[in-house]
């Protein structure tokens, strides 16, 4: 579904991508981590092309990213994407925020496009708050709602860039629930988390990042069970301590 | 579109007799920056004392200076310029006003326009010279009242020498527009840069060149006033002292 | 103070004043703003482009444009926009152009240089991720554009818009050079005819600053609406 194959980005002269590549098959869940500033969030916004990278390939569904010919806005249509600060449209309500592109980008009718936000917001419990603007909501509210936004587009896959690590505590899990269920509904999934708890649960594989490269690319039993690099079992005794 | 450029006219003579083209435009330059100038120090002296005055605690000298601006801020500069010209010489007493009416030209253009340009800036200044002392920590006025100083000697050694740096980049734009808004006076026949590109159109039926001539030499200005500002930014910079607004990097 | 002064001159020609000179004051006012802001978020989208032809261009005009006296503008566009006009139909001659349509074009294309700024502090006001959020979306440039950022950036800039606008309301009078009958125009002329400068231009003066003077108190009224909602 997803290809990486020898990514390297930089900006300027500093290489923050280098020779990445991995491959995440049809209904695979694949969670991304590492220390901040291993270039996992990069990685996550190459698949999708918001940033562009200077060299390797990168396809979805057959599809090449970096090819000048792609009609990005059409296959970023069929990507969904959630982000670290839900980017919610602050001047739009809850259900324009969830109709807007169906209708802009895909033509459904508004009529379409609202049976189909609505039942989508139902689905993540936020049917009462239809009406309200973003920032009458809480955080986890709002990351609900965001992922909603993206399922409306009946996306062929998920991305996710640590959709938890701005909320407080105790919204975590209500975010996380979420996107449990849709793991286990067989939606193909690439999680950027340092929610291991998540990544356990959930997880096919996991990938361990550091400094611009792909240390581990291995099973989630392999990566918990014993990780080969140093730097993923620093990594972990940190993570999971805390 | 055809129209004949003619780059001999710049150095043709101009009907007064006091040259070339290109020396009558540059002298039209000389006034623009001598009536500029002199209005300029009266902005700043006038700016300054009135901006000040507006972060005094005392409410009604605040009150006073809010209306002050809002008086200069509200009238269009070329009715001020009227108002100076035509209005103020009628009202002063009559020998004055008689004295003002019969000044030789160009004085008699020159002493309105630089008033009212002096006046209508300072209340620009004063806006900057406020902002950039409310710009500044709390605990800098405190500090130097807890040292005992008396509000003047606060103002004079802890908040100006501070704010004045802050304020620098603004007031060299408030500087610019000083320069461009002397081209009003025109109005009231002073015969600057501005005033003399329209004269020479008019006598040389050459519109596109006087124009782009004052164009030029507007550009040119601008690039020179820039230039010895940033010097002067980088003569009075402090070490360490933060010139930008703490809000930078707040989300 | 105003002894031995004539003020009915004011109540022999207000009707004149407020409906040939006020209505043409108002009307340049308010087409230069829509035309303005228009050109202004155009020029500020193509100095936020990527392509840095369209960058510098728009940089360039707007740099060219704030660093002119507005006389000068107004002089240049006044001589330049009957030749545009004869080369955009191919005619042979300059074309003739009335008044205020020259006012009205002087103006939009002044003004826009300033509203490009604030447009382009308004758009930097949006988040990044807002952009990121609309192309991952399947938005493309316009509608992320036009259905995100701009309505972002149009909410934070209101206030600082609206200021422009009271700035370019009393810029319109500088069409007094070009002897167009504008508010001002239109005093000057009974003011000279009837001999009248002192009453006339002190009433001018008055007029103005309520206009103003009101228009920047509802701004400020509105600044502070804004901030709640906020």
């Amino acid at each position: 579904m997803i290809s990486i194959k020898n990514i390297s980005k930089w900006y300027g002269s500093f290489q923050v991508l280098t020779d990445c590549s991995t491959e995440v098959k049809k209904g695979e869940v694949v969670v991304v981590c590492g220390p901040s500033g291993s270039g996992k969030s990069t990685i996550i916004k190459c698949v999708n092309a918001l940033e562009p990278f200077q060299k390797g390939e990168i396809n979805v569904d057959g599809i090449s990213v970096g090819d000048p010919k792609t009609d990005l806005p059409k296959l970023r249509s069929r990507i969904g994407m959630v982000f670290q600060n839900f980017e919610l449209f602050p001047h739009l309500s809850v259900t324009e925020n969830l109709t807007l592109a169906q209708i802009k980008v895909l033509g459904r009718t508004p009529d379409a496009a609202r049976d189909k936000g609505l039942k989508l917001l139902d689905r993540v419990g936020l049917m009462a708050h239809k009406d309200k603007f973003p920032g009458q909501l809480s955080g986890g509210q709002q990351q609900r709602v965001a992922i909603a936004r993206a399922l409306s587009m009946d996306p062929i896959a998920m991305l996710f860039d640590e959709p938890t690590s701005a909320l407080d505590p105790e919204m975590i899990n209500e975010v996380l629930d979420v996107m449990v269920q849709l793991a286990q509904e067989g939606m193909t999934m690439m999680v950027v988390t340092h929610e291991m708890g998540f990544a356990k649960r959930v997880a096919h594989r996991v990938i361990f990042m550091d400094a611009g490269k792909i240390i581990e690319d291995c099973t989630k039993d392999d990566f918990f069970g014993a990780p080969r690099s140093e730097r993923a079992q620093l990594f972990l005794s940190k993570i999971l301590h805390h | 579109m055809n129209y004949n450029w003619e780059w001999g006219i710049y150095l043709a003579a101009e009907p007064g007799g006091t040259g070339i083209y290109i020396k009558y435009l540059v002298i039209g330059l000389g006034w623009t920056l001598a009536t500029a100038l002199a209005a300029w120090v009266i902005a700043l002296a006038i700016g300054l004392v009135v901006g000040t005055l507006r972060t005094t605690p005392h409410k009604w000298v605040v009150r006073l200076g809010n209306a002050y601006v809002e008086v200069f801020r509200n009238v269009p500069l070329i009715v001020q310029m009227f108002l100076w010209f035509f209005v103020v010489p009628e009202l002063l007493p009559k020998a004055l006003g008689d004295w003002v009416k019969q000044m030789a030209p160009p004085w008699g253009s020159y002493l309105p326009a630089v008033m009212c340009l002096g006046l209508y800036t300072s209340v620009r200044v004063a806006e900057q010279v406020k902002a950039g002392i409310g710009s500044l920590p709390r605990g800098q006025g405190m500090a130097g009242t807890a040292l005992g100083l008396t509000l003047g000697q606060n103002y004079r050694f802890v908040q100006l020498p501070q704010a004045l740096r802050i304020v620098l980049p603004p007031l060299t734009s408030e500087f610019m527009n000083v320069i461009k808004n002397s081209s009003v006076a025109l109005t009231i026949g002073l015969l600057e840069l501005t005033g003399r590109a329209r004269a020479m159109q008019e006598f040389s039926f050459k519109v596109f060149e006087a124009f782009a001539a004052a164009t030029v030499i507007y550009l040119l200005t601008n690039l020179v006033v820039v230039f010895a500002m940033r010097a002067l930014e980088k003569k009075v910079q402090v070490p360490g002292l933060i010139s930008a607004s703490p809000t930078a990097g707040a989300h | 103070m105003f002894a031995g002064y004539d003020f009915d001159v004011i109540q022999r020609s207000w009707v004149y004043l407020f409906r040939d000179g006020m209505t043409f004051t108002l009307t340049l006012t308010a087409l230069a703003m829509v035309g303005g802001i228009f050109f202004g978020t155009l020029l500020a989208m193509m100095r936020l482009s990527r392509f840095s032809i369209l960058s510098y261009a728009a940089g360039g005009y707007v740099n060219l444009m704030r660093s002119l006296p507005l006389v000068l503008v107004i002089f240049w566009f006044f001589f330049l926009v009957p030749y545009i006009g004869a080369w955009l139909i191919g005619a042979k001659d300059p074309v003739k152009v009335g008044s205020f349509m020259s006012c009205l074009i002087t103006f939009t294309m002044f003004e826009a240089a300033y509203y490009c700024e604030i447009m382009r502090a308004g758009i930097q006001s949006v988040a990044r991720g807002q952009v990121w959020a609309g192309y991952a979306l399947g938005l493309n440039y316009w509608l992320t554009m036009g259905k995100i950022v701009l309505p972002q950036a149009f909410r934070n800039m209101l206030p600082v818009l609206l200021t422009q606008t009271v700035i370019l309301f009393q810029d319109t009078s500088l069409v007094y050079v070009i002897s167009a009958t504008d508010f001002l125009g239109a005093a000057a002329k009974v003011a000279n005819r009837d001999y009248r400068l002192v009453e006339m231009y002190t009433f001018v003066a008055a007029v103005y600053f309520i206009i103003s003077f009101s228009l920047s108190l509802l701004v400020k009224q509105l600044q502070s609406r804004i901030a709640i909602i906020r």
